[in-house]
């Protein structure tokens, strides 16, 4: 008993090691970033964000699950989803506390970041965007203190139930306005459409969800948990129903542009399809992270075996971040006046020609050191946070159920 | 009424010298990749493509052999009376002057580069590292100049700013037209007010069919394109 409890610390001090290990790496990149300023990044003029814009729409989309699993629990009463409501808005608040902090490296003049507080320009979508982040970490913040307070339960009860009204409509519009922030540009035709905030809500709450299912699939391996069969089914079923609805959006979005054969939007689609430059993301996105887990889910039952489930939700969130690559990438490398001779791309390294003729992008070692630091931070929030907030104590472990089990023999 | 500063540009007579960005350039000090100012082509009377491919090299003619065209689009900032780029700044940092002038404020703007996102032409850049400069002093306009107390010019460019075509404001703010008015040698260009039915732009526009670059997207550029072969061609 005593090993084995001790093998578990141990190897819950490597994790953590392993993580600050990475935050490292990534404070490292970013003070060069900051000496070197963004020409250390791949980003230039002509695509102009980068891999830091896709894992902030990824972290925001992540951060949709763990609140809506907990306040489905609370407003409609799906009892299978309870126990999972404390950790549930732990990921949601170390989420959007991440998809927040990536904004920072993003910025040219990261100093200057209280502006956006002192000189809001309400016309911005990034303003309104400061503002439901701000609200939406507040109200998960609220939830875990309610959550971990020691009121009386009643009382409890009621104040939760009312902050989950409060935060369903919330993570609605948290994921509307990340989405428009791309959707309301008149500049790129690829993003300037209506279905980009239902696309966005409907993909949060398939990688959201898919992200419980792979910490719920960790902890019921190393954490030494075991939830009810009946959750597995309803986290299963809700990532198999919203990724047939990603699909059935994304399948509407295409028609559109393929029926109406507008040549200044077939040229970013023919980028996707098979046969273009990105089609890679298609292929990820449709059949690696939409049929394939979609299947696996529905046809093949496999809702009942814990690790195929995990694998699913793994699947779908490489899917949903090949989406969001292929949103900011494709939509970037298309602006209206083509890629003419004379694009210049804003910095010059000497031998070789400023004038392109295409946009060129690739994450530098900076960008991919400061991104899997900021995964590595949302990692140590959840780990941390799951041992302090005490998100176990709701969650059935093993030996629960081993008891139930014997008094269940017992009495029969 | 107020001015609307404006330029007229007109494709019948630029020859694609690239002069006006050069000069552009050096009034503005710009460190080497940075192109306020650039020069694109197009078939006559269309707009730069807006599909790919545009052609594969500076200066070659659209179209297939024997049927091949070739006008030049001199491409700056549009100074647009209803700019994308103004409404996504999210801390107010660009802005439109009562006289049509867009302008960034170097020492308010974050960064974010949502207005190079937003820009329907592609004409903002931004200062990724520390500028680099042929000649290593400050070359052109060497001061700083501020509108209404903000900083919208400044020779050595802070690091990772958006900047842009300032419709040279120092310039116009003295009674002088912008430099790449002046320096066209082929008398392509003409600056005046928009506002004035009277004045040498508003003329032109008026009756050699002047036309705004993407109009259909509703920015009401204040940059106006004379056309390359149309009715009224003034010979002289």
């Amino acid at each position: 008993m005593t090993n084995a409890k001790q093998l578990a610390s141990s190897r819950y001090r490597a994790w953590l090691g392993l993580l600050a290990l990475l935050m490292l790496v990534a404070f490292t990149a970013w003070i060069y970033e900051l000496r070197y300023g963004l020409a250390s990044t791949g980003m230039r003029n002509v695509i102009s964000w980068g891999v830091y814009i896709v894992t902030f729409a990824f972290f925001i989309k992540l951060s949709a699950g763990g609140l809506i699993v907990a306040s489905s629990a609370e407003v409609f009463g799906i009892t299978e989803l309870k126990p999972l409501a404390r950790l549930g808005i732990l990921t949601a608040a170390a989420c959007v506390l991440v998809a927040a902090a990536t904004i920072i490296p993003d910025l040219g003049r990261p100093a200057r970041i209280g502006n956006l507080f002192l000189h809001p320009n309400w016309h911005s979508p990034m303003v309104w965007d400061v503002a439901i982040v701000s609200a939406y970490f507040l109200l998960a913040a609220m939830d875990l203190r309610v959550m971990c307070s020691g009121s009386e339960p009643q009382r409890k009860h009621k104040l939760l139930t009312m902050l989950a009204i409060i935060g369903l409509p919330a993570a609605f519009a948290l994921h509307s306005i990340t989405a428009w922030i791309f959707g309301l540009q008149i500049s790129r035709t690829f993003w300037n459409t209506a279905l980009l905030a239902p696309l966005f809500v409907v993909s949060a709450i398939l990688s959201g969800t898919a992200l419980i299912a792979i910490i719920s699939g960790a902890l019921q391996r190393f954490g030494g948990i075991r939830l009810e069969g009946s959750t597995w089914r309803k986290l299963s079923g809700l990532m198999a129903v919203s990724a047939a609805i990603m699909l059935f959006f994304l399948f509407s979005e295409y028609l559109t542009v393929l029926w109406g054969n507008v040549p200044r939007e077939m040229v970013t689609l023919k980028m996707i399809l098979p046969g273009g430059a990105f089609s890679l993301l298609f292929w990820l996105e449709w059949v690696i992270g939409g049929i394939i887990p979609f299947i696996l889910l529905v046809v093949l039952q496999t809702r009942r075996r814990v690790g195929a489930v995990v694998t699913c939700a793994v699947l779908i969130l490489v899917g949903v971040f090949a989406f969001q690559i292929e949103l900011t990438a494709v939509g970037m490398a298309n602006p209206l006046i083509q890629l003419a001779p004379g694009t210049s791309i804003g910095t010059y390294t000497p031998g070789r020609s400023v004038f392109q003729f295409v946009g060129q992008y690739a994450p530098t070692w900076v960008e991919y050191s400061i991104v899997l630091g900021l995964i590595a931070f949302g990692a140590l929030l959840v780990t941390v946070g799951y041992r302090w907030l005490g998100a176990r104590e709701f969650l059935p472990t093993r030996a629960a159920r081993t008891d139930e089990a014997m008094q269940k023999a017992v009495h029969a | 009424m107020s001015k609307r500063w404006g330029i007229a540009i007109d494709q019948n007579r630029c020859i694609g010298c690239w002069t006006c960005a050069v000069a552009c350039k050096a009034i503005n000090n710009q460190p080497l990749g940075t192109y306020w100012n650039r020069i694109l082509t197009s078939r006559p009377n269309e707009n730069a493509p807006t599909t790919a491919p545009a052609t594969l090299a500076i200066d070659v003619p659209h179209g297939t052999f024997p049927d091949v065209q070739l006008a030049y689009q001199p491409t700056s900032c549009q100074h647009c009376q209803n700019a994308p780029c103004e409404k996504v700044c999210p801390v107010n940092a660009t802005f439109r002057r009562e006289d049509g002038a867009i302008l960034v404020d170097f020492e308010r703007c974050i960064g974010c580069r949502y207005c190079m996102a937003a820009c329907p032409y592609g004409v903002r850049t931004f200062t990724w590292g520390e500028g680099q400069y042929a000649p290593e002093f400050a070359v052109g306009y060497g001061k700083d100049y501020r509108s209404a107390g903000r900083l919208v010019f400044t020779p050595q460019r802070p690091i990772g700013v958006a900047e842009k075509c300032t419709l040279c404001v120092e310039r116009i703010d003295v009674g002088k037209q912008p430099m790449c008015v002046d320096a066209c040698p082929a008398g392509a260009r003409v600056f005046g007010d928009l506002n004035d039915p009277a004045s040498a732009i508003s003329v032109s526009i008026q009756q050699q069919g002047g036309r705004q670059l993407l109009s259909e997207l509703g920015t009401d550029a204040n940059v106006f394109y004379l056309p390359v072969s149309r009715p009224n061609k003034v010979r002289s």
